[in-house]
C-alpha cells in the first residue's frame, strides 16, 4: 500500500527537467523532494495528478496501492493536493469548503457531523460558519488540509506547503500536517526548496 | 532616510489634490447629464408636451395610439426574441466555450483572435453575415447548383425573417466575443488552473468545477457586461435595419421611424414608444437580476450535495465545435465582404466572382472621404477628451489614497455602465429636442459630446486595472530626483503607461466609429459618418457598394488598434522592459 514512481522522466521539447526519478512512499510517511525553484518540482506533482500541461512529454509509471495511475482521469486518481496558497473557495464558508470534499452518499446531517468532528479534532471547534476571509493564515492552512483529507484520498501531494507561513507558525502547522497524514496512514510526497521542511531530515534531491 | 524622502515626495505630489477634484465631477456631468436630461425631454412628449409642435397639454393619447398600433405586438415579439434570445444564448455559449476549452490550444487561439473580432464593427459584421445567409448568399452558393439544384436563389426569407432569427444570430455571434473578453479578464483575477486542480483532486468533473467553483466567483464580474449586452440587444437600431424583420420591425426601429416621420404628430407616439422600450429594458434587467438570485439560491443548496459527475459530460466535445463556428462565421463574413468589395460580376450560383475589379473602390473613394474624415475626427476627439477625463479621475482617486488596486466598487461600476444600460433611443430624442431649443443642433461640439458619453465607459473600463496597478513609487522617485510633480507625471507615469492608454483609446475609437443613432439624432443630418452611410446603404441592393462601405468601417476601427500596437513598439523599440 504505497505510492510508487518508476523512472519518471518529464521533458519540455528536448529539455529534460530532471534525472529519471524512482521512489516509493510507504503509507503514513512523508517523502521529501528537494530542489531549487524552476527545477520541475511542481511539474512532477502535476504529472502525478494528471494535470500536466500539453507541451510536456512524460514517461515512466506511477502506481498507487498497486493500481497504475497513468492515463487515469485526475478525478479518479484519489490523489489529494495541498499548495502553499490555501486555495479555499471564497464563495463558501469553512463548513462548505470542507463538505465539498465529502462523498455524495452521506446525508446532510452526516456531513455536518463529520466536518464538526474534524474541526474539533484540529482545534477549530465552532469554525464551520466562518467566512474564509476572516481566518488567519494558520487557520486557512489547517482547513485546507482537512478539506483534502476529508475526501479520503489514497495519497497526498504537498507543494511547498509551508513556504508562505510566518516563521512562528511553521513548526506547529508542520506538526499538524504530519500528524494528520500519519493518522490517515496514507503515503505523502512533499516538494520544497527548504530542507528544514523535511519530517525526519531525509530528502531526495531532484536535479 | 528613505522614508523621509518618500514622505517629501508624497507631500509634493499631493499638492495637486485640490485641482484634481474637478475631474470626477466633470466626468459625471459630461456623461450623466445628457442621459438624465435626455430622458426627461423624451418623456415630456410622451405625455403630450412638445413645444416645437405647439402642444403643451397633458395627454395620454400617445400611449393610447401606441398600444393600439397594429405593429406593436409583432414589434414586441421580435424585440423580446432577439433581445432576450441573443443575450441568453451568448452568455451560455461564452460560458460553455470557457468551461469546455479552458487551457486548450483552441482557447489560446480564441484569446488571440478576440481583438480583431471585436474591432469588426456590428454593422460591418451584419452586412457580411447577411452575405452569408441570404438566399443568394455564400452558404447556399456553396451547395448550388449541386446538390441543391438551385440555379436561381430560392424564395426564402433568411435575411430579416419575421421571427428575427437572423437578427438574433447576428447579435449572438457579435456579443459572444465581447462576453468572452469579459470572461478572460475575469478569469485572470482567479486562480483557475489550480482551482480546477483542487476540484479534480477532490473527484469532481471539470463541468461541475465550473458550475460550483468558478462560475460563482466569475459571475459577479460578468453581471454588468451581460446586462449591457441585454440592454443593447433589446434596443439596437442599426443592426435591426440591416438584418432585422421589417413588417413589423423591432420596437426600437419602429420608434426610430416614428421620430423620423414627416408627420410631426408621430413624435408623440415615438416618445411613448421610447418610454415603453425603457420600461421593457428595465423590466428585463430586473428579471435578469431576480433570475440570478433564484439560480444562486438553488445552486447554493445543491453545491454541497457531493455529486461529482455531470450529466453533460458527453457534450464536452461540442465546445470546440461551437468555438470553430463562432470563429468561422466571423472569418467567412469578413471574407465575403472582401470578395464582394472587389467583385465585378458575381452571379448566382457562382461560388467565386467571375471577374474582379477595383472599380468599386475607386468609384466610392470620392464619396468615402468625407464620412471617413468625419468619423475619424469625431472618434479621435471624443477619445482624447475621454482619456483626459478618465486619467484625471484616476489621479484624483490616487491622491485621495482611496484607490485599492484591482477593485472598483460595485456602486461606481453601475454609474459607469449606466449609458450602456439605457436604450439609446430612449433618451436621444430628448437630447435632440433640447438641442433644437438652444439652437445647438448639428454642431461639432455636441457631436463629440454625445460620442463621449458612450466612449467614456469603455475607456474607463479598459484602462482601470492597469492604471490603478501602476507602481506609484516610480513617480515618487521622479519627484525625489527633482522633477516637479506635473513633470514627473508626464515624463514618467504617462510614458510608462503609453501602451495601456493607447489601447483603451483604440477601444474608445472603435466604439465611436460604430455609433449610429447618436450621430443621427444630434447631428441634424449635417454629419455623415462612415457608419450612418453604411447603414443607409444597407437597405439598397448593390452588394459591392455595401461591401466597400462596411470594409471601410472595419478598416477605420482597425487603424485605431494597429496604431495602439505599432506606436508603442516604435517608441520603445530600444527598451526591452516596455515591450510586454
Amino acid at each position: 500500500m504505497s505510492l510508487v514512481l518508476d523512472s519518471i522522466k518529464i521533458s519540455l521539447g528536448t529539455v529534460q527537467l530532471f534525472k529519471p526519478l524512482s521512489l516509493t512512499a510507504p503509507p503514513g510517511s512523508i517523502v521529501t523532494l528537494m530542489g531549487p525553484s524552476g527545477c520541475g518540482k511542481s511539474t512532477l506533482l502535476a504529472s502525478i495528478c494528471g494535470m500536466l500541461d500539453p507541451g510536456f512529454s512524460f514517461s515512466g509509471t506511477i502506481a498507487l496501492n498497486g493500481r497504475p495511475l497513468n492515463g487515469i482521469e485526475m478525478e479518479h486518481r484519489k490523489v489529494g493536493i495541498l499548495f502553499q496558497d490555501d486555495l479555499l473557495f471564497p464563495h463558501l464558508d469553512v463548513f462548505g469548503n470542507m463538505a465539498f470534499g465529502l462523498p455524495a452518499r452521506m446525508s446532510r446531517r452526516q456531513k455536518r457531523e463529520r466536518v464538526n468532528n474534524s474541526l474539533a479534532a484540529a482545534g477549530l471547534e465552532g469554525f464551520g460558519a466562518r467566512d474564509i476571509a476572516t481566518l488567519s493564515g494558520g487557520q486557512k492552512s489547517r482547513v485546507s488540509l482537512l478539506r483534502a483529507l476529508l475526501a479520503e484520498p489514497e495519497a497526498i501531494l504537498l507543494d511547498e506547503p509551508f513556504s508562505k507561513l510566518d516563521e512562528n507558525l511553521r513548526g506547529s502547522i508542520k506538526q499538524f500536517v504530519f500528524d494528520q497524514i500519519g493518522l490517515m496512514n496514507i503515503p505523502a510526497l512533499m516538494v520544497t526548496h527548504d530542507r528544514s521542511d523535511s519530517a525526519d531530515g531525509t530528502y531526495i534531491e531532484l536535479k | 532616510m528613505a522614508e523621509a524622502l518618500f514622505k517629501i515626495a508624497v507631500s509634493a505630489m499631493s499638492g495637486r489634490r485640490n485641482r484634481l477634484k474637478i475631474f470626477p465631477a466633470l466626468t459625471l456631468a459630461v456623461f450623466l447629464l445628457p442621459i438624465l436630461v435626455g430622458l426627461l425631454f423624451t418623456w415630456a412628449p410622451a405625455f403630450g408636451y412638445l413645444s416645437a409642435a405647439g402642444s403643451n397639454r397633458f395627454s395620454l393619447e400617445p400611449f393610447a395610439t401606441l398600444l393600439h398600433h397594429p405593429s406593436l405586438p409583432g414589434a414586441l415579439r421580435s424585440t423580446f426574441i432577439s433581445g432576450i434570445g441573443a443575450s441568453l444564448m451568448s452568455l451560455g455559449l461564452a460560458l460553455w466555450i470557457a468551461a469546455t476549452l479552458y487551457g486548450s490550444r483552441l482557447w489560446s487561439t480564441i484569446e488571440l483572435s478576440l481583438a480583431p473580432l471585436l474591432s469588426l464593427p456590428h454593422a460591418a459584421f451584419a452586412i457580411g453575415f447577411s452575405f452569408l445567409i441570404a438566399p443568394s448568399g455564400w452558404l447556399i452558393r456553396s451547395v448550388s447548383p449541386f446538390p441543391s439544384g438551385f440555379t436561381y436563389p430560392p424564395d426564402w426569407t433568411t435575411n430579416g425573417d419575421p421571427w428575427a432569427i437572423s437578427l438574433t444570430l447576428t447579435m449572438l455571434f457579435k456579443e459572444t466575443p465581447f462576453l468572452l473578453l469579459m470572461i478572460f479578464s475575469g478569469l485572470s483575477r482567479l486562480d483557475v488552473r489550480r482551482t480546477i486542480w483542487v476540484g479534480r483532486s477532490l473527484g469532481y468533473h471539470r463541468l461541475r468545477i465550473w458550475t460550483r467553483l468558478i462560475i460563482p466567483q466569475l459571475y459577479p464580474m460578468l453581471r454588468l457586461p451581460l446586462l449591457a449586452v441585454l440592454a443593447y440587444s433589446l434596443s439596437v437600431v442599426d443592426l435591426a435595419y440591416i438584418i432585422g424583420p421589417s413588417l413589423p420591425p423591432t420596437l426600437a426601429v419602429l420608434i426610430d421611424r416614428w421620430f423620423h416621420d414627416p408627420d410631426i404628430s408621430s413624435r408623440f407616439v415615438g416618445a411613448a414608444g421610447a418610454l415603453l422600450l425603457l420600461l421593457v429594458t428595465l423590466a428585463c434587467i430586473s428579471s435578469a437580476l431576480v433570475l440570478e438570485y433564484l439560480i444562486s439560491k438553488i445552486a447554493s443548496r445543491k453545491i454541497l450535495d457531493g455529486r461529482r459527475k455531470s450529466p453533460f459530460e458527453l457534450l464536452v466535445g461540442s465546445g470546440s465545435f461551437y468555438a470553430l463556428i463562432l470563429l468561422g462565421v466571423n472569418v467567412l463574413s469578413l471574407t465575403a465582404l472582401m470578395l464582394w468589395s472587389v467583385a465585378h460580376s458575381w452571379r448566382f450560383p457562382h461560388f467565386f466572382p467571375a471577374r474582379f475589379s477595383f472599380s468599386n473602390w475607386s468609384t466610392a473613394l470620392s464619396h468615402l472621404l468625407e464620412p471617413v474624415f468625419v468619423s475619424a475626427l469625431a472618434a479621435f476627439l471624443s477619445c482624447l477628451l475621454a482619456i483626459i477625463l478618465v486619467v484625471g479621475c484616476f489621479e484624483n482617486e490616487q491622491n485621495l489614497a482611496r484607490s485599492r488596486i484591482d477593485s472598483i466598487s460595485q456602486r461606481s461600476l453601475w454609474i459607469i455602465y449606466l449609458p450602456l444600460l439605457i436604450p439609446q433611443i430612449s433618451f436621444l430624442f430628448g437630447i435632440q429636442v433640447l438641442l433644437i431649443i438652444f439652437n445647438l443642433e448639428g454642431s461639432w461640439g455636441t457631436l463629440i459630446w454625445i460620442h463621449l458619453v458612450f466612449v467614456l465607459p469603455y475607456v474607463f473600463l479598459t484602462l482601470a486595472n492597469t492604471y490603478r496597478s501602476y507602481d506609484q513609487r516610480y513617480s515618487y522617485v521622479g519627484t525625489a530626483l527633482g522633477a516637479r510633480p506635473l513633470r514627473s507625471f508626464f515624463r514618467v507615469k504617462l510614458i510608462m503607461l503609453t501602451k495601456p492608454i493607447l489601447f483603451s483609446m483604440a477601444v474608445g475609437f472603435g466604439v465611436s466609429i460604430a455609433q449610429y443613432l447618436p450621430t443621427l439624432y444630434v447631428g441634424a443630418g449635417r454629419f455623415a459618418t462612415i457608419t450612418t452611410e453604411t447603414v443607409s446603404l444597407a437597405s439598397g441592393s448593390d452588394r459591392r457598394v455595401m461591401a466597400v462601405y462596411a470594409l471601410s468601417q472595419f478598416l477605420l476601427a482597425l487603424t485605431g488598434f494597429l496604431t495602439a500596437i505599432v506606436l508603442p513598439a516604435i517608441m520603445f523599440r530600444n527598451r526591452r522592459a516596455m515591450q510586454n
